[in-house]
């Protein structure tokens, strides 16, 4: 009897212990992808897992969604510790860090010539001679929303831009509380800058990698977006991503500068929504140069050899003409795919005419790691001088300094 | 089973149950129970804290990511070159050094008040721990919402009712500072009105009266008779915020949206957790962290010591 009793004690001590650590070592029959979608990309994705499945009874296809900075810490932690999904979904610039870190596959060793060859030139993310995404997508391009109930002609330059902003930024009660603004955009983050970087004629960084960010250029790039705020008082004194959204889906904002995967978000929210390319600097003559990039799937390092195969086959699904050819259709992106991209004919939709002319207009997102440190500098300096806390020139000068320093440290 | 097996298993049931029967059982069948507690514990808490302590002696970053080799102190040496250290210290210190003195007054006021004969007392209590009971995301994304500069709750009484400049809580970078400190005082006072309200709801009543007898007030019951006797339940409580606050990094990330503006509302946890995840810098965040430890161990130690928090309260 007492030695049940012991018996009972130790399997129960035993449960405890093995109950906590269950599922360590259970192991995994589906695919799993983590991504940082909008909500209306999700639904599109949901809907052809769900059709994947039900074309390979037994295969479990889940997702996990995260925001994007998130996305990245997860991601990495996870591989970091030999787990992490199968698949990983986002904008190219993960795939500096990624790839350098190995923990992401290149995936010329899963996929041949012949596949590559079905998809846009320039939409593969490219690093040190090997392909690390396949692409849904193409663009991930800024561009001028704008709503129609407010904005009949849209700016084709940025004077015009100026002063349809001015129009429409009102305060209709008098209460001294702004209720209409011309113009919203994410104005902490400088990827937001940097279409303006370029309409100065600068860019982020040489072709060696190098960062250049103290110049003449970037000191008028960033004087005219400070001026919008403080000058133009276009722009609300303070204005983040989701502040930025809700007044634009709200009808409180005329215009809006925002990438492609919100605009799906503005036709359904009931907005009578218009895009244009972003407007030619009256003072240089040059188009603004949004960042281009593709956004797509990467295949974790830690993805077991025994379900590549289907991995491969899962790709090959979700990237599939007919697939990009909906989600253009529905959320108005452009497709990566050359036979999709080859039918689209100029004319027969303006949004997407307007989303392509604008993509030419833009430059390709380096996807180097050296990137990531470049973000990071920025960030400050353009955040202290639209808050009238640095001027341009010392910012510019900072964010070089800082540039150079981060890049310095991330090889030590 | 094999038939050897099954042999060896019975023989050991038969030496433990020996055991248990004779003295040696009652005293080793607690660690019989603590076993996977101490187990677990291991796994998750003494294995990542030795790992962080090996990290911090290499070069892990992103382009050493597999390749890390031991530098010495090299991470500690860069550490306290940088003034980074010292002002994200500072503001550590203003940050938990605010919150905890907030969170114990508050606390302390509202439980004398609501130990008292007050009508409805019950549901202020519920009430009170309301800030408690809601997840802190939740909380800290509301009251950033409230700070918004044109369309938050904040701004828009000041001036509407009080008629005052609305603040820029998050170009500003004091007010951006502010912010989460008022955030995260809402959040954290209901923690000490519990623990001071069971703290005075244990203290006698004759003590009271004795002190009356003696001729002592209001706020000489409080100064002899109250504070004396919720110091040793106060005390591990304001160990344990402090060092929650300090290392709290929920509220002031996701108030200042990860540093805003421009990265100047970071406290030690924030700077270490973008160090390693936005930088790829593991190896400095982790030396970075073994600073922080021993700087919480030091002042725990210190502050045990100092106020004698181990004492009883009739001692």
């Amino acid at each position: 009897m007492r030695k049940a009793k012991l018996l009972l004690h130790v399997v129960c001590a035993a449960a405890v212990l093995l109950g906590a650590l269950g599922g360590c070592g259970r192991k995994d029959e589906g695919i799993a992808i983590w991504e940082q979608m909008d909500p209306e990309e999700q639904k599109l994705l949901q809907a052809r897992i769900a059709a994947f499945e039900r074309a390979h009874p037994g295969v479990a296809v889940t997702t996990l969604h995260f925001e994007t900075e998130q996305l990245q810490t997860q991601f990495q932690t996870a591989a970091l510790a030999g787990g992490g999904p199968c698949l990983v979904f986002g904008p190219s610039d993960k795939v500096g860090p990624y790839s350098v870190m190995k923990l992401i596959r290149p995936l010329d060793e899963l996929f041949g010539e012949e596949f590559f060859s079905l998809f846009v030139e320039g939409s593969l993310d490219t690093l040190n001679g090997h392909i690390y995404a396949i692409p849904d997508q193409v663009g991930n391009h800024l561009a001028l929303v704008y709503n129609r109930k407010f904005v009949k002609t849209p700016p084709t330059s940025t004077d015009e831009f100026i002063s349809i902003a001015k129009q429409n930024t009102v305060d209709e009660n008098g209460d001294g509380i702004t209720d209409r603004y011309g113009l919203v955009f994410n104005a902490v983050e400088p990827f937001w800058l940097v279409p303006f970087l370029g309409g100065f004629g600068g860019w982020v960084m040489d072709e060696d990698h190098a960062p250049t960010l103290d110049t003449p250029a970037m000191v008028k790039a960033l004087r005219f977006v400070s001026d919008l705020r403080a000058k133009h008082r276009v722009l609300p004194k303070e204005c983040d991503y989701q502040q930025a959204e809700t007044l634009f889906k709200e009808g409180k904002a005329a215009m809006m500068i925002n990438g492609p995967w919100s605009w799906g978000g503005y036709i359904s929210a009931g907005i009578d929504v218009g895009l244009a390319p972003l407007p030619r600097m009256s003072e240089t003559g040059l188009w603004p140069t949004p960042m281009v990039s593709s956004k797509g799937y990467s295949v974790n390092v830690n993805c077991p050899r025994e379900k590549l195969e289907l991995v491969k086959e899962l790709l090959d699904f979700l990237t599939s003409p007919e697939n990009q050819m909906v989600t253009m259709r529905r959320l108005r992106m452009l497709p990566a795919r050359k036979a999709i991209a080859d039918s689209l004919t100029p004319g027969s939709d303006l949004f997407l005419d307007n989303s392509l002319i604008q993509l030419k207009h833009g430059r390709r997102m380096p996807v180097v790691p050296e990137m990531r440190a470049i973000w990071d500098s920025m960030r400050p300096s353009y955040q202290n001088v639209l808050n009238q806390e640095m001027i341009p020139e010392e910012a510019a000068r900072t964010m070089q300094k800082t540039a150079l320093e981060r890049i310095a440290r991330m090889k030590e | 089973m094999t038939h050897g097996a099954g042999e060896q298993a019975n023989s050991l049931l038969g030496s433990l149950s020996h055991r248990l029967r004779s003295g040696g059982g009652r005293r080793s069948f607690p660690y019989v129970l603590l076993a996977p507690t101490v187990a677990i514990m291991l796994v998750v808490v003494l294995y990542p804290l030795i790992y962080n302590f090996v990290l911090a002696f290499k070069n892990m970053s992103m382009y050493h990511f597999h390749d890390a080799r031991f530098v010495g102190l090299r991470n500690f040496a860069q550490i306290f070159r940088e003034t980074e250290l010292y002002l994200v210290f500072g503001k550590t210190i203003i940050w938990t050094a605010v919150n905890v003195f907030f969170h114990v007054t508050l606390g302390v006021a509202i439980a004398v008040v609501l130990n008292g004969r007050i009508y409805g007392s019950g549901i202020f209590r519920a009430l009170l721990i309301l800030p408690w009971a809601i997840p802190q995301y939740i909380s800290a994304l509301t009251w950033k919402g409230m700070f918004n500069h044109e369309y938050g709750a904040v701004n828009l009484i000041l001036s509407k009712v009080f008629h005052l400049a609305p603040i820029p809580w998050f170009s500003d970078a004091t007010w951006a500072f502010i912010a989460p400190i008022i955030t995260n005082v809402w959040l954290g006072f209901p923690f000490m009105m519990i623990v001071a309200l069971g703290g005075l709801q244990s203290i006698p009543h004759e003590l009271y009266e004795a002190a009356e007898l003696d001729g002592a007030g209001a706020l000489g019951k409080l100064r002899n008779v109250t504070l004396p006797l919720l110091k040793p339940i106060l005390a591990p409580a304001i160990v344990l915020g402090t060092v929650w606050t300090f290392n709290n990094m929920n509220v002031i990330w996701l108030v200042t949206g990860g540093g805003l503006p421009a990265d100047k509302t970071h406290i030690l946890v924030t700077y270490i957790y973008k160090a390693a995840f936005t930088y790829y810098r593991y190896s400095y965040a982790a030396a970075f962290s073994v600073i922080v430890f021993f700087l919480l161990l030091g002042f725990t130690f210190l502050f045990m010591k100092y106020f004698k928090v181990s004492e009883a309260a009739f001692e």
